[in-house]
């Protein structure tokens, strides 16, 4: 996983991850590893928007 | 004794003009239109009065952003001149409706020019984008309505990246500002919305987004715009030329940003949900097994059932074949040496009987 990942890009992950339950690819051996990343993300993501604070720039460019 | 100055009419005229320029650059006038009229389609003439006096006005029909009528009070910026034959005039740089009145007037009139040309089109709006993640942002920051929109982008997400565009955002140099602002953001495409956001003031605080290029810059940005502009009740011209209408501020940065706490409780509960349709899985793989076992039993005993029928009824072929069954019809068995004197053997069912031989001959068939 990036460092460099966006929330927005985790929660995309994360929504991919869920999709896979539902889907044809679903393996059941596989199902409990990737059921414990699903959750570890969540705790990431939450984390994340806990903490992360938006980034506001000043222009200085002069509009007149 | 000061020395007499000597001009000649055009030095003099000259002079004075620079003078007028120097002391009364940026000046606004405040008056009621009357005689508007528009010459060869190129130039805007009327006077602007006042229960007095009469100034007499004059501008290029492409600087004229709102629509006039005689009557309209309206206040003009710009520099007052003589010309060369000799008129005084006031050669207007912007103009803004002013009072309730005019400003109604000039909103209805220009709505509905913009309106025939399609500016105002619902097919044009564009939706804001699904992951928002750089947002552009024309405002004055000294603004409360600014002030607001950060505090609750803050309270709502996190990570954003936010440029903000300082400009004026009320009085007649704030619209050529906030296009300037716009001309940015479209150059250098690194924000995938831009919100244009100003709290609440009198209609002729929010008269400049009324102003007709500022109207045509949003229609015609390649970036989606959405505008929060005073309160709910204001409605801006600007406004119906945006893809997305915030009715305040504070609302722009909901439409822009989820509610974290409501997004991580519904993240947790499509997690938890998969936890109840694996147990569902599982049990289905195991209830799946369970009939595959008991299939496959069900065939085996089949199987069994199938050969043990074969095998009795090889067995009575057997035995009809088993030579205790032709004498129990009663047959009888000969053994021995078939000549003449000699003593032969007769099997029956119950019997052996031993005999002589007398003679023997072939059958005729």
């Amino acid at each position: 996983m990036s460092e460099k990942e966006t929330i927005n890009q985790k929660i995309e992950r994360l929504n991919k991850e869920i999709e896979w339950f539902y889907g044809d690819d679903f393996d059941l051996g596989k199902a409990a590893e990737n059921y414990k990343e699903s959750i570890e993300l969540v705790k990431e993501i939450e984390k994340d928007l806990n903490g992360l604070k938006n980034e506001i720039e000043i222009l200085s460019e002069d509009f007149s | 004794m000061q020395p007499e100055l000597k001009l000649s009419v055009s030095e003099f005229v000259d002079t004075l003009n620079q003078n007028l320029e120097y002391s009364y650059s940026g000046v606004t006038v405040v008056g009621e239109v009357a005689s508007f009229k528009v010459n060869q389609g190129k130039w805007v003439f009327f006077d602007l009065k006042d229960d007095e006096s009469v100034l007499n006005c004059f501008l290029p029909v492409f600087q004229l952003r709102v629509p006039l009528e005689d009557g309209m009070k309206v206040a003009v910026s710009g520099i007052p001149k003589l010309t060369k034959w000799g008129k005084f005039s006031f050669t207007v740089q912007n103009i803004l409706p002013v009072g309730e009145g005019s400003i109604k007037k000039s909103f209805e009139l220009l709505k509905a020019k913009l309106e025939k040309e399609g500016l105002f089109d619902p097919l044009k709006k564009r939706p804001l984008p699904e992951r928002l993640e750089n947002i552009g942002v024309i405002s004055s920051p000294q603004a409360a309505g600014y002030a607001d929109f950060v505090k609750i982008l803050n309270e709502r997400w996190g990570g954003l990246k936010i440029k903000v565009a300082k400009t004026q955002v009320q009085g007649t140099i704030a619209a050529d500002q906030i296009i300037k602002a716009l001309k940015y953001f479209n150059e250098r495409n690194e924000v995938q919305v831009i919100a244009i956001i100003r709290g609440g003031g009198s209609a002729d605080d929010l008269a400049v987004f009324n102003d007709e290029s500022l109207v045509r810059a949003i229609s015609a940005s390649k970036i989606p715009v959405v505008t929060g502009i005073g309160h709910e009740i204001d409605v801006s011209l600007s406004d119906l030329a945006a893809d997305v209408v915030g009715s305040t501020p504070s609302n722009v940065a909901q439409l822009l940003s989820k509610d974290k706490t409501a997004e991580i409780l519904h993240l947790k509960e499509k997690v938890l949900t998969l936890k109840t349709n694996l147990i569902e899985k599982i049990n289905r793989q195991i209830d799946e097994n369970g009939s595959q076992i008991i299939s496959v039993a069900d065939r085996t005993i089949e199987r069994i059932v199938l050969e043990l029928t074969h095998l009795e009824e090889k067995a009575k072929v057997l035995n009809a074949l088993n030579p205790e069954s032709v004498l129990k019809q009663g047959y009888a068995i000969l053994s021995g040496n078939l000549s003449p004197g000699n003593v032969v053997q007769i099997t029956t069912f119950d019997k052996i009987i031993e005999t002589e031989v007398k003679n023997v001959r072939k059958r005729d068939y």
